[in-house]
């Protein structure tokens, strides 16, 4: 956590919060296509992986970090 | 106290931090269970069926006031970890904020769902238990948050040490990444 400086790590914030909401405007426009579950699927594994991994810093359990 | 001594407890305090951690990634790994449950329910009993009053502009304005409040709790957690007080209060308000407005909006939801499928119907059962089921993680993430909140007011926390603000923002984020999967479930997909 502590590894970059809170400028960095404040704008990491803000980028992943620019990439959920860029997958949630396609999110909703592919539920307009037919036989949209799979991809709908696919966008949200990806937003929550993005979640998982710069908001909760879920590879950091492996590392001298944590 | 010696420097091997100090070095021994640092490890200590480092390796019951780790400790914690785990535990709390066993509590969210418990509870994705329970949400992974309820949404193939929705699947097994509805298929893809989505009736047209589903309020879609609703659904997007929860994601969107869920994911706002993920990044100032990211934004909270930072702040403390660099001992950043003021911002950290200021963001650790705006979580809730944004969580009581998320349960505001849940309400009015509830309301609207009343009206076009009932508790007594296949969709409105679903709806009902996701969005209660969530709702009430989102009311107990608040409560956490607040203590927290309280905790460090009382000068609780610091940079070295701000096991309790990562901890609820952690948990937080889980409850964010499990409406990530029940907005696609409840209001996008459709046959």
């Amino acid at each position: 956590m502590n590894r970059l400086t809170e400028a960095a790590q404040q704008r990491r914030g803000f980028l992943t919060l620019g990439a959920l909401a860029v997958l949630t405007v396609i999110e909703f426009a592919v539920a307009a296509l037919p036989n949209a579950l799979p991809w709908l699927t696919a966008v949200a594994v990806i937003k929550a992986g993005a979640i998982l991994q710069y908001f909760m810093h879920f590879s950091a359990l492996w590392s001298e970090e944590a | 106290m010696s420097s091997t001594t100090l070095s021994a407890l640092s490890h200590a305090a480092t390796t019951a931090q780790g400790i914690k951690r785990v535990g709390l990634w066993l509590f969210i790994l418990s509870e994705t269970f329970l949400f992974a449950a309820l949404i193939s329910s929705r699947y097994y009993l509805r298929g893809l069926e989505r009736p047209e009053e589903v309020n879609q502009a609703l659904g997007l304005a929860l994601t969107v006031i869920l994911l706002a409040s993920s990044l100032t709790a990211y934004r909270a957690e930072t702040a403390m970890a660099h001992g950043n007080r003021s911002v950290f209060f200021r963001n650790i308000l705006g979580t809730i904020a944004l969580g009581l407005l998320f349960l505001i909006g849940v309400g009015y939801e509830w309301a609207e769902a009343f009206h076009h499928f009932p508790p007594d119907t296949g969709f409105g059962t679903l709806l009902f238990t996701l969005t209660g089921v969530h709702a009430f993680h989102v009311f107990s993430g608040v409560v956490i948050l607040f203590l927290v909140f309280l905790a460090a007011r009382r000068g609780a926390f610091g940079a070295g040490d701000y096991w309790g603000v990562e901890g609820g923002v952690k948990y937080w984020h889980f409850v964010d990444v499990a409406w990530v999967f029940i907005y696609p479930t409840l209001y996008l997909v459709s046959g």
